[in-house]
């Protein structure tokens, strides 16, 4: 892996997400793994075992810190108390950066604790980089913001998304981190090319590349993030992880969660990928054929059931 | 702030809330999708809000969702995100109002008797929720910790630590869920739970009432002294008898146990 990609940060090599379910799994084995994506929101207000947990993790592997809600977008003010526990825990693990989504999660108050689209067009732009640089200031560092995977299209948009997040990161600096499962399935669903989107794609600044499964609908495709990574994603990757000279890339795995060695093979099939499997072969590899149909009933998009403890298994009654 | 980013933000938020009443300016400032007309594209987010809040509701309320059934908890749970869409930005908050709402929303509230099972389950959901809270709280795992040779005027209630009382036995309940043994609703008996959190481990004591008030005398004052003297003008028994057994009898366990922390 090269040492750093064109942003300037350093390159992490193949990650996995840190979840609850295979805590024990880690601190047991330590697993030759090269990174751990944690979810912010798990860890800011954790006074119990979860930081415990990832404080031991980080002794031993870079940490980069992932949120859900942060809601850049929204037309609610930021949460500033949200953004300085952010910034201690991100202190506190020594955070290699801290990203969330181009999106929004809630408005008056609420959260829907899902990352819905914004349109894109001047007025958003302005918005959104406003409240960026607000960000990068308290967090005292760059803001690395994803793609999302989206299923609607707004009529107020007037700006494509790569052209949108190039001119973002332009009167920000911020730092972006392309998700290529959300690129296939955002551009299966409004009917546009994946292949031309990552050419319109502003990978000078990349840091991070996401891959993910997903539940192909027929109709449309939803961000399951919940099975293997079907083979046109992993094409869209060798041309994305290419692009960026080898940024960092992480594997999204929440629902379903397979073992933890199930897991590491997953993202480590990214090594074949990388050293040049050509688009038939890869088609060949993957053993789960994600792309098939499925008449299975619709998953959630973006499980967040994965964020929460199986506080169950943790407690004990002492009837003595 | 773009106006009409908000206006749009409030029309697709309460269209998650509410999808059976979706307001007629978010359609028209949606485009159709490649396959699907506009509504369906929305429909998406819709199914996947409550998909995903409905199962994050169970996940926090295992054996409230055992007790009640799956397809029950469902509707229970729909009507508590409709009542109360999540505002935190951490889904550990999720159920935060979960119990009270069940309370207040309980469907005997006018009539003249009160049912059983209804009981059972604000209770369960309020030891649930009391569990939940206490995994993630900030703890006490670095101490200090007393020891048995400590003396009484350094012991106070450890910070991780909560005393509740249920008409139920809901602790055992509880158990049964984890352990699979799928246990059948029980009647009602009045019990008294120290809850409590050492080493990440959260632990739930049944105590008895005479224990409790004690317990719960010494969370007000932090003062043994003052505990015991309560609890012997209670029970009407000699200070000398009650200090005694205080000593003999559940000192050393409690503080093995955890209860306490050692006062700098």
């Amino acid at each position: 892996m090269p040492a750093a990609n064109p942003a300037g940060d350093p390159a992490l090599g193949l990650g996995v997400g840190l979840r609850n379910v295979h805590f024990e799994h880690i601190l047991r084995n330590w697993p030759a793994v090269d990174w751990f994506e944690a979810i912010s929101e798990n860890f800011i207000d954790s006074g119990g075992r979860p930081r415990m947990v990832l404080r031991r993790i980080a002794e031993r592997y870079p940490i980069v810190l992932h949120g859900v809600s942060l809601s850049i977008g929204s037309t609610d003010p930021l949460n500033v108390r949200y953004l300085r526990r952010l910034k201690r825990l991100a202190d506190e693990i020594g955070a290699r950066w801290v990203s969330d989504h181009l999106c929004w999660t809630g408005v008056l108050g609420l959260n829907s604790h899902d990352l819905l689209p914004l349109p894109l067009n001047e007025a958003v732009l302005e918005h959104v980089a406003a409240r960026v640089r607000q960000v990068q200031d308290i967090l005292e560092r760059p803001l690395v913001l994803e793609n999302p995977s989206t299923y609607v299209r707004f009529r107020a948009s007037t700006w494509d998304e790569p052209a949108f997040l190039r001119a973002l990161c332009e009167a920000t600096n911020c730092r972006l981190l392309l998700d290529v499962n959300n690129v296939y399935v955002s551009c299966f669903n409004a009917g546009s090319d994946p292949l031309a989107y990552l050419d319109a794609f502003p990978f000078e600044r990349v840091v991070q590349l996401h891959l993910a499964g997903h539940q192909h609908c027929g109709t449309h495709i939803v961000d399951t993030h919940d099975r293997a990574v079907s083979a046109q994603v992993w094409e869209l990757f060798r041309i994305a992880w290419q692009r960026t000279s080898g940024a960092s890339t992480l594997l999204e795995w929440d629902g379903n969660v397979p073992p933890f060695q199930t897991l590491h093979n997953e993202v480590l099939h990214a090594r074949a990928v990388i050293g040049g499997a050509s688009k038939d072969s890869l088609a060949t590899v993957a053993a789960v054929d994600a792309e098939a149909i499925n008449s299975a009933r619709e998953a959630a998009s973006t499980p967040i059931d994965f964020l929460l403890p199986a506080v169950m298994s943790q407690r004990t009654w002492s009837p003595a | 702030m773009s106006a009409a980013l908000h206006d749009l933000q409030r029309w697709m938020h309460q269209a998650l809330i509410t999808p059976d009443a979706v307001d007629p300016a978010i359609a028209n400032a949606l485009l159709p999708g490649h396959r699907l007309i506009a509504s369906e594209c929305l429909a998406i987010y819709q199914r996947s809000y409550i998909l995903r809040l409905r199962m994050c509701l169970g996940e926090q309320f295992p054996a409230t969702r055992h007790a009640l059934g799956a397809p029950l908890f469902a509707a229970f749970a729909d009507e508590y995100l409709r009542a109360c869409p999540p505002s935190s930005h951490s889904l550990y908050d999720l159920g935060e109002r979960f119990p009270t709402w069940l309370t207040e929303t309980r469907p005997d509230r006018e009539a003249p008797e009160r049912e059983d099972w209804i009981d059972f389950m604000v209770d369960l959901a309020h030891y649930e929720r009391e569990l939940f809270r206490l995994f993630d709280a900030p703890g006490f795992e670095d101490g200090p910790w007393p020891t048995t040779s400590s003396d009484d005027r350094t012991l106070v209630l450890q910070p991780c630590l909560r005393l509740a009382s249920y008409q139920f036995p809901v602790a055992r309940y509880y158990q049964d869920v984890r352990a699979d043994r799928s246990p059948a609703p029980p009647t009602g008996a009045p019990c008294h739970l120290v809850i409590l959190r050492r080493n990440y481990e959260t632990v739930t004591y049944p105590v008895s009432a005479l224990h409790f008030r004690f317990l719960s005398t010494l969370q007000q004052t932090q003062n043994i002294e003052a505990a015991l003297a309560d609890i012997a003008q209670w029970s009407r028994r000699p200070l000398n008898d009650v200090t005694a057994s205080w000593t003999a009898d559940v000192r050393a366990a409690w503080i093995e146990a955890g209860f306490f922390a050692r006062a700098q």
